[in-house]
C-alpha cells in the first residue's frame, strides 16, 4: 500500500508541525508514505467564495501528482471533504462506472483524512503516543457531516466517534466533549472575513464551551477550525491551548 | 386561458425528472404494549386530564363535581342531562360564547401523542373551541398506536369537518413561556367510557 | 466586503445579553427537537420517506393539483387558482367584497405574508386581525415576523406587556407575566372572533385524494376563525398538496416534532366544506413562482419544504443574527434559498451568511440539501452580477498564487515577515481577519522545507 501525503496550503505555511506529525505517525505504523513535491492548494478557499471553477486546474494537478498512490492522506477534514465531494464533478464526472473508460477522478476518491484512514483502513489498535492531559474534542463540521467521522448530534443513529476512538490509544489522555459537541466554530472560510461579528461570536462561544470542560487543550481534525478558535481565544484573552489530533496521536513517538 | 390552465401549462413545461412514490408499507412506526397506558401518559404530558369511568357511573354527576361553578354547559349528546345549551339548536355560533363546559364525543385516541379524533357531529362546531373547558367522551377500547393507524380509520360525515385534539389549547409565543389556554379550551378532560 | 446581513448581524451582536438569550432560546428548541428525534426509532426512516414522498409529489404536481381541485369541488368548496401574489390578493378582495366583509380574522399563513395580503386589504378598507398570538403581537407593533413559527420570539415579556398596556389589551399596568398577558390577549381576540365577518386560514397540507385542507395549530385559532364567522377562505401554496392520508401521517408526525419539539400540535383540523350555517368555503391555490422553480435543476427540492422552522433553530448564524438580519421575509437556511429563487438581485447578500456547517440539512425532516444549495448559489453569483468584487479579486490572487508552485514557494518563504509587522498595521480595516482574531504566527520553515529533514 503506497500512501501519498497531501499537505494543505495553510498546514504547509502556518502549521508545518501538523504535517510532520502526520508523516512521523504514518512511518511509525510502517506505512510507505511519500510526500510529492510542489503541492499548493486543493482549491477550497476559492470554491467556498463562489469561484469553484478556479479549483479545476488544481484538481487536474492533484490527479496527476497522486495517481500512482493507493491512498492520498491529508491532515484536514475540510480539504479531504472538498476533494472527495467535488473533484469528480469538477473534472467532468467521468468514472469507470459511468463511461467504462479512463481513471479520471479515481484519485479524488482515494483521498482520506488521516483520522478516517487510521481508523478505517489501517485499523490501528496498538497504543500510540503519550499525552497525559485533559483534552476537549472539537468535532469539525466537515468531519461530522461530510466524512462521517462521528455521529451527527442531529441524527437518531448509533453513536460513534472515530476521533475519540483513536485518541483513546494515547497513553495518559483524558478525552471530553463540550456542550453542543458538533456546533460549528464559525470559521467557514470566507465567512470569517465576511461576517466578522458572527464568526468571532461563534468562535468565542465555542472556545468558552471547550474551556468549561476543564480541559487544557482543544483538539480536532482540522487546523482551520483550530486556527480560527486560537485567534479568537488570543484576542479575547481566553486561556486554552490548541493541538491537531495527529500531533497528540504522535506525541512522544 | 384561465389561470388554472396557465399554471398547469407552465408547470408541465418546467418539471424535469419525475420521481416514483415510495413504498410506505415498511414504515416501522412505534407501537406500545399497552396503548391505553401510553395514551393516558401522553394526555397528561400535553396538559390534559384523563378519568376512567366505571360501568354504571353517572357522568353528569361527575361533571358537576369536577366543575362545581359551571353555569353554562353546552352539549348535544343524549346522555348528557345537564346541558343548558345545545350546539344543534343554538341560533348563532357566537351565542355559544360564555360556555363553561363543552361536552363532545371523540371517536378514538392515538397513543403516541394523545390526539383524539373528533369528527363534527353537531351543527355548530364552535362548541369544541369556544368553551372554556372541554370534556371529551372517549370509548376506552378505541385507542390506536400511532398516526399511521389513525389516518387509516378516520371517518367523515356530511358535515365535512374533523379534527385531532391533543390537550388544551396552548401557546409559548410570549418569551417562550408555555401557557395553557390560548384561543380555545383552557382545559381538556377525557372521560374513558366503558363499552 | 460587508453585506446587509453582516452589518445587521454586527448591530444585533452589539447587545451581548440579548444575543445570548436569542441563541439560547433557539438552541433550546433544537434540543427539544433532538429529544423527539431520539425518542422515535423510526425517525431517520420517516425523514427518508418524507423526502421521497415530496420528491414524487412535487414532480407529479399537475396530477395531484387536478385531483385535489376536483375532490374539493365535489365536497362543495369553491376552488380558485392564482398565478401570482397580485392575483391572489385580488381574488381574496373579490370574495370579501361580495360578502360585504368589514373585518376578517386570520390564522397564521406565511403565504399571505409572501403575497403581502394584509396591506392590500387594509388599503381597501378591510380590517385584518391576526389571531396567532405571536402574529397578533407583531401586527400591533407594526413589525414583520422574525421567525416562521415563532414570529414574536425576538420580544421579551416586558416588550409585550408594554405593548398590551398601550393598546388597552391589558388593564393591570406593570403586570408582564406571560400567563396574564396571554389571558388578556384571549379576551381581546375572543371579541374579534365573535364579530368578524370572515376567517382566513393557510394550509399546512392539502390532500389530493379527499380534497381536505389540513391546518395545524397549538392555539386553536384556525378553528375559532372558522367556527364563528360565516365565511372561510383557505390559502394554499401549490407545493403543499400531498397525495393521501398515508402520506399525511408521515408529515403530521414530523412537522411539530421538528419545528417545536412537541409530538403534535394541539389541533390538526381537516376542512372539507363550510359548516351548514356558513357560506361556501373558498380555497385559493397559489403559484407565485413555484411552477417555475420546479424547473431549476439545482434548487427545485426547496419545494419539499413543509415550513417547520427547524433549519432556523439549528442554524448557528441565524441564532446569532436574528430574523431581521436577512433581507428576505423568511430567514435562515430555507430563507436564503427561497430568497434567491424569488429575486437574485435583492437577496444575494444572504448567501454568505452561512458557514456551510450543514446542520440545517441534517435536521430537515424532508431532507432538503439546504447547505449544499447555498454553496451552489455562491457559484452562480458571478453570472447574476452580484458576486462581491473584493472576493473576486482575492480569489484571482489566490488562483495565481496556488497555480504556480514557484510563486507559492516564494510566498511561504517571506510569510514569516508577517510576524514582525506591527499590530497597528495588521489591525487596520484592510485586514478583516484581525477584527476578531489575533494574527497567527508564521513559522520560519514551511512544511515543504521541514520535511526534507525527515525523509530518508
Amino acid at each position: 500500500m503506497k500512501v501519498g501525503l497531501f499537505i494543505p496550503c495553510y498546514v504547509d505555511a502556518v502549521y508545518p508541525e501538523v504535517g510532520v506529525a502526520t508523516y512521523k505517525l504514518l512511518r511509525h505504523l510502517g506505512i510507505d508514505v511519500t510526500y510529492p513535491e510542489k503541492q499548493t492548494c486543493c482549491g477550497q478557499p476559492m470554491a467556498n467564495a463562489g469561484f469553484e471553477k478556479q479549483a479545476i486546474p488544481l484538481a487536474e494537478k492533484f490527479e496527476e501528482k497522486f495517481k500512482a498512490f493507493d491512498y492520498v492522506v491529508a491532515p484536514s477534514v475540510s480539504c479531504t471533504a472538498f476533494i472527495r465531494m467535488n473533484y469528480p464533478r469538477l473534472l467532468g464526472g467521468k468514472t469507470p462506472q459511468h463511461t467504462g473508460e479512463g481513471h479520471i477522478c479515481e484519485t479524488a476518491k482515494k483521498c482520506m483524512d488521516v483520522v478516517e484512514f487510521l481508523h478505517d483502513v489501517v485499523q490501528v489498535r496498538q497504543m500510540l503516543g503519550t499525552f497525559p492531559h485533559k483534552v476537549s474534542l472539537h468535532n469539525s463540521c466537515h468531519g461530522v457531516r461530510e466524512l462521517g467521522l462521528s455521529s451527527p448530534s442531529e441524527q437518531h443513529v448509533e453513536k460513534f466517534n472515530k476521533i475519540k476512538d483513536l485518541l483513546q490509544l494515547v497513553d495518559g489522555i483524558n478525552v471530553v466533549e463540550p456542550e453542543r459537541p458538533d456546533e460549528c466554530c464559525g470559521f467557514g472560510g470566507m465567512f470569517s472575513v465576511e461576517e466578522t461579528a458572527v464568526s468571532a461570536q461563534m468562535g468565542k462561544d465555542k472556545v468558552e464551551r471547550h474551556i468549561a470542560t476543564g480541559a487544557e487543550y482543544v483538539t480536532g481534525p482540522d487546523c482551520s477550525c483550530l486556527m480560527h478558535m486560537a485567534g479568537v481565544a488570543s484576542k479575547q484573552g481566553l486561556n486554552i491551548q490548541f493541538k491537531h489530533v495527529v500531533e497528540i496521536l504522535a506525541a512522544g513517538l | 386561458m384561465s389561470s388554472k390552465e396557465e399554471i398547469l401549462k407552465k408547470y408541465r413545461a418546467n418539471v424535469r425528472e419525475r420521481y416514483d412514490m415510495p413504498d410506505l408499507s415498511d414504515i416501522q412506526a412505534v407501537t406500545y404494549p399497552e396503548p391505553l397506558v401510553q395514551f393516558v401518559k401522553m394526555s397528561e404530558m400535553v396538559g390534559g386530564q384523563v378519568i376512567e369511568i366505571d360501568p354504571g357511573r353517572d357522568i353528569n354527576t361527575l361533571i358537576r363535581q369536577l366543575f362545581p361553578d359551571a353555569k353554562e354547559i353546552a352539549s348535544n349528546l343524549p346522555e348528557i342531562t345537564i346541558a343548558t345549551r345545545n350546539p344543534d339548536t343554538i341560533g348563532r355560533a357566537r351565542d355559544l360564547n360564555g360556555t363553561d363546559i363543552g361536552i363532545i364525543r371523540g371517536s378514538f385516541g392515538v397513543a403516541e401523542n394523545a390526539c383524539v379524533w373528533v369528527p363534527q357531529t353537531m351543527k355548530e362546531k364552535a362548541v369544541c373551541f369556544i368553551s372554556e373547558n372541554l370534556i371529551i367522551l372517549l370509548p376506552k377500547s378505541q385507542i390506536v398506536n400511532n398516526m399511521h393507524e389513525a389516518y387509516r380509520r378516520i371517518e367523515f360525515n356530511d358535515y365535512g369537518y374533523g379534527t385531532f385534539i391533543s390537550g388544551p389549547s396552548k401557546t409559548a409565543d410570549i418569551a417562550q413561556v408555555l401557557v395553557m389556554g390560548a384561543q380555545a379550551a383552557r382545559s381538556v378532560t377525557i372521560l374513558l367510557m366503558p363499552e | 466586503m460587508s453585506t446587509q446581513h453582516s452589518k445587521a448581524a454586527k448591530e444585533f451582536l452589539k447587545n451581548p445579553n440579548y444575543a445570548k438569550w436569542h441563541d439560547a432560546t433557539f438552541w433550546a428548541v433544537r434540543t427539544k427537537r433532538d429529544n423527539m428525534a431520539q425518542g422515535l426509532e423510526e425517525w431517520e426512516q420517516l425523514r427518508e420517506k418524507a423526502s421521497a414522498i415530496k420528491r414524487h409529489t412535487i414532480t407529479h404536481l399537475d396530477e395531484y393539483l387536478n385531483q385535489f381541485a376536483t375532490n374539493a369541488e365535489k365536497n362543495g368548496a369553491i376552488v380558485h387558482w392564482a398565478k401570482d401574489a397580485h392575483e391572489f390578493n385580488e381574488i381574496v378582495y373579490g370574495i370579501l367584497k361580495n360578502h360585504d366583509v368589514k373585518k376578517m380574522v386570520k390564522s397564521k399563513s406565511m403565504l399571505t405574508e409572501e403575497c403581502e395580503m394584509n396591506p392590500y386589504l387594509e388599503a381597501r378598507g378591510i380590517e385584518v386581525v391576526e389571531t396567532d398570538l405571536g402574529e397578533r403581537i407583531i401586527q400591533l407593533k407594526g413589525q414583520k415576523p422574525s421567525h416562521i413559527v415563532m414570529p414574536a420570539i425576538h420580544l421579551n415579556h416586558d416588550d409585550v406587556g408594554e405593548l398590551f398596556e398601550e393598546k388597552g389589551i391589558s388593564t393591570e399596568k406593570g403586570n408582564h407575566d406571560p400567563t396574564y398577558l396571554t389571558y388578556r390577549a384571549r379576551l381581546s381576540l375572543r371579541n374579534e372572533f365573535l364579530t368578524a365577518d370572515a376567517g382566513m386560514t393557510g394550509a399546512n397540507f392539502g390532500i389530493a385524494k379527499t380534497g381536505d385542507i389540513v391546518v395545524c395549530t397549538n392555539e386553536g385559532n384556525a378553528d375559532m376563525s372558522t367556527s364563528c364567522p360565516k365565511l372561510h377562505i383557505a390559502a394554499i401554496g401549490l407545493e403543499k398538496v400531498i397525495p393521501d392520508y398515508d402520506c399525511l401521517a408521515v408529515f403530521q408526525r414530523m412537522l411539530c416534532r421538528a419545528g417545536t419539539g412537541q409530538p403534535t400540535t394541539t389541533y390538526t383540523s381537516h376542512f372539507r366544506k363550510a359548516r351548514p350555517t356558513a357560506h361556501h368555503m373558498h380555497i385559493i391555490l397559489v403559484d407565485n413562482g413555484r411552477s417555475e422553480w420546479i424547473g431549476n435543476p439545482d434548487h427545485w427540492e426547496v419545494l419539499k419544504c413543509i415550513r417547520c422552522g427547524s433549519c432556523m433553530n439549528t442554524c448557528p448564524v441565524y441564532r446569532r443574527s436574528g430574523g431581521y438580519s436577512y433581507s428576505y421575509f423568511i430567514p435562515g437556511p430555507v430563507g436564503i434559498n427561497l430568497g434567491m429563487l424569488r429575486d437574485t438581485q435583492a437577496h444575494s447578500g444572504n448567501v454568505s451568511a452561512c458557514t456551510l456547517c450543514l446542520s440545517c440539512q441534517t435536521v430537515c425532516p424532508v431532507k432538503i440539501d439546504l447547505g449544499d444549495q447555498i454553496y451552489k448559489w455562491r457559484q452562480q453569483l458571478d453570472d447574476f452580477g452580484t458576486a462581491n468584487p473584493q472576493k473576486k479579486l482575492m480569489c484571482a490572487g489566490m488562483n495565481m498564487l496556488f497555480g504556480s508552485p514557484t510563486m507559492y514557494k516564494m510566498a511561504t518563504a517571506v510569510s514569516p515577515l508577517a510576524n514582525i509587522i506591527p499590530s497597528f498595521i495588521m489591525n487596520m480595516k484592510l485586514n478583516p481577519w484581525a477584527e476578531g482574531h489575533e494574527m497567527m504566527k508564521f513559522p520560519k520553515k514551511p512544511f515543504h522545507e521541514m520535511i526534507k529533514d525527515y525523509e530518508q
